[in-house]
């Protein structure tokens, strides 16, 4: 048969397009979505305090060394096998709402729009507040131009300081919108896609619910970055190192220097020398 | 018969038709502009008739026949499909009464964008057959000898099923698709014409499969003999350019002008080769690999 011999040697993609296509599937959902909706929800826990918001961030850091982990196998690893298909996905569909301007074909033109959006978007978002990597050198480089803004120890003081700018508040506030709107209705697509919703009445049921899903996020969303400009640095800079002085002598924190402002006004500027110290001062607390 | 609406007091007296022109594969299109007499309840092929019968442009310059296609004049064989002020639909049906509500100043026709142009208005639908060839859209039956009445099925089945075997292959759905790109190849100096063939056969297997294609393999896979190929017909869906291909645009079920639920027909898919997926991944892989030592 021709089709047998004429087959050419095809791509990579094109072989395995399916299993590609469904794997893309599912990082929007997980881990992307659901690290989105636990992200958010912590975010705007800031509303509720400077204190609450260390609290959770300490938590989160509570892994140490997993960290590092943690963030490439489940968060950056899954984005930018996620965020490189997606962008080759846009780009081969041939959007025609001008003449089909049906409402369902513009929810499809704006699922690529704000995915790329929320490409650039988190490409610099990510810089701009971890820096991607840690090596000291890198983050050096970053922080004199004004990325790797974020330290984990003085959580909200760090975050309100690096959204001074009308840029970056601008800039946040479209993208996190750009996500929000990109995950609600991937949520819906993804439902067709493996087949979860099927009958027209069900899709149109599961729109609803997903735009429900999409709005409440849009209120989380929106507190998060309302939380994160309306903060004053200065005054959640002080509750911050209260928390560390007493955390440190508790013995829930280990002491830091990348995590924390520098010079630092508990541990003092020469830092590095005081850690060994600091550390062997609390290990006695921790028996 | 249905009474003709009655007349309006400012009827045209002439109607102006914009068709977009093509001598021949691959040639340049251009704009032709004609003016035809208007009479009542017209549809787009009687302008396309009259059109032939004058062959005169506006500027009076003689020019050769739109070219065009048409077949049961009742909308279901398909092919008299093209762009009709800028949407698809077939021409058959198209009235030039409602046509002119919606645009009185002219009619604008144009071939389907997603196909190769043959001539004019005429176009290639080989990729579309070819489709429904990738999933074997029909039932395996050699009639060699008799297999008796065949099974009967649920009422519920009969309903699920009509539906979806009123597609004509029209091919509205794949002009609607975001997803689905025009394929046009030429013949290279030096190809034969298998070379070439060849070449077209295995870009048509490997681009998007499209919706008409997905929801007939839908309705094979649950006919009581035709289920005989639905792993085949989920291989093929699963293959590239298959269902995942979709980007749920959902153009096409808006457009089909048989209604036929296209949306529940991907889904469906969607379900089933997700079960096939997770079963190949337990049973089948190794067997798989056998096979294309095989080969
Ligand atoms: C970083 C840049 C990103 C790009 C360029 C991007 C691009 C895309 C594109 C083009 C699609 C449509 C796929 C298709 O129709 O087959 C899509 C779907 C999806 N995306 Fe993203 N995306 C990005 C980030 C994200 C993030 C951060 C999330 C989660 C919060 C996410 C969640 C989803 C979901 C759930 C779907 C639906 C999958 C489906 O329909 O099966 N995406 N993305
Ligand atoms: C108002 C909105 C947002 C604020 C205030 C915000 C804040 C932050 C902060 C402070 C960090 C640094 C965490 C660290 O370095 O440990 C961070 C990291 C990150 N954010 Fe956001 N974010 C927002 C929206 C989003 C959205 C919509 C996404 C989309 C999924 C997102 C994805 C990420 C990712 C992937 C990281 C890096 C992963 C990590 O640090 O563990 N962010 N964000
Ligand atoms: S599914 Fe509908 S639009 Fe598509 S080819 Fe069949 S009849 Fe035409
Ligand atoms: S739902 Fe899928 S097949 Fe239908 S128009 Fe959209 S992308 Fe094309
Ligand atoms: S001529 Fe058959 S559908 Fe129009």
């Amino acid at each position: 048969m021709t089709s047998v011999t004429a087959t050419p040697c095809t791509s990579f993609f094109t072989r395995h397009e399916f299993a590609i296509r469904r794997l893309h599937s599912l990082t929007g959902i997980v881990p992307l979505g659901a690290y989105m909706v636990v992200h958010l929800t912590t975010n705007a826990s800031l509303l509720n305090g400077t204190a609450t918001f260390q609290r959770a961030v300490y938590a989160i850091h509570s892994l140490g060394a997993l960290l590092p982990i943690v963030e490439w196998g489940l968060i950056f690893a899954p984005l930018l096998f996620h965020a490189i298909i997606g962008v080759w996905i846009a780009r081969t569909g041939r959007s025609n709402t001008s003449h089909y301007t049906y409402a369902n074909n513009r929810r499809y033109k704006w699922q690529r729009i704000t995915g790329l959006i929320a490409f650039v978007y988190l490409m610099m978002h990510v810089w701009h507040l971890h820096g991607w990597v840690h090596f000291s050198h890198w983050v050096e480089l970053g922080e004199r131009y004004g990325f790797a803004q974020f330290r984990p120890y003085n959580a909200a003081s760090t975050m309100a300081a690096a959204m001074a700018s009308w840029f970056w508040k601008a800039f946040y506030l479209i993208g996190m919108w750009a996500c929000v709107y990109h995950f609600a209705n991937g949520l819906w697509t993804a439902g067709i896609t493996w087949g979860a919703w099927i009958s027209a009445a069900a899709q149109q049921r599961a729109s609803k619910v997903c735009t429900a899903i999409g709005l409440v996020l849009l209120v989380v969303g929106t507190s998060a970055w309302w939380g994160a400009i309306s903060t004053d640095p200065v005054a959640a800079k002080l509750i911050e190192d209260q928390m560390y002085e007493a955390n440190l002598k508790a013995g829930v924190v280990p002491p830091s220097v990348e995590k924390r402002t520098q010079p630092d006004p508990v541990l003092g500027e020469a830092a590095p020398a005081v850690a060994g110290e600091a550390e062997a001062s609390v290990a006695p607390a921790s028996e | 018969m249905i009474a003709p609406a009655p007349l309006k007091q400012n009827q045209p007296s002439q109607i102006r038709v914009r068709v977009l022109r093509q001598d021949g594969p691959g040639q340049d299109p251009y704009w032709q502009l004609f003016d035809i007499d208007y009479e009542r309840e017209m549809n787009v092929i009687s302008v396309l008739q009259k059109i032939a019968a004058k062959a005169t442009t506006v500027d009076g310059k003689k020019v050769s026949p739109v070219a065009w296609d048409c077949g049961c004049l009742e909308e279901v064989c398909g092919s008299c499909t093209m762009v009709i002020n800028g949407r698809v639909r077939q021409s058959c049906s198209a009235l030039v009464d409602r046509l002119l509500q919606d645009n009185p100043d002219e009619i604008v026709l144009q071939p389907m964008t997603k196909f190769p142009v043959v001539r004019d208005l005429l176009i290639d639908r080989q990729r579309l057959f070819n489709s429904l060839k990738r999933v074997k859209a029909w039932v395996p039956v050699d009639s060699y000898y008799n297999l008796g009445p065949g099974e009967r099925l649920p009422r519920v089945d009969q309903e699920r099923a009509y539906p979806l075997s009123q597609c004509m292959s029209c091919g509205c759905c794949l002009e609607a698709c975001p997803q689905f790109n025009k394929i046009e190849l030429t013949q290279e100096a030096g190809e034969t014409q298998e070379q070439f063939e060849a070449r077209k056969q295995a870009a048509y297997d490997t681009a998007f499969i499209g919706a008409h294609a997905i929801s007939q393999a839908m309705l094979f896979n649950q006919h009581p003999t035709g289920k005989a190929l639905a792993g085949e017909r989920l291989d093929a869906l699963m293959g590239p350019g298959g269902v995942a291909t979709c980007g749920n645009a959902q153009n096409c079920v808006a457009v089909c002008p048989k209604e036929i639920p296209l949306t529940t027909s991907i889904a469906r898919a969607g379900r089933a080769t997700t079960v096939a997926a997770i079963k190949n991944w337990f049973e089948g892989s190794g067997e798989k690999k056998e096979q294309r030592v095989g080969e």
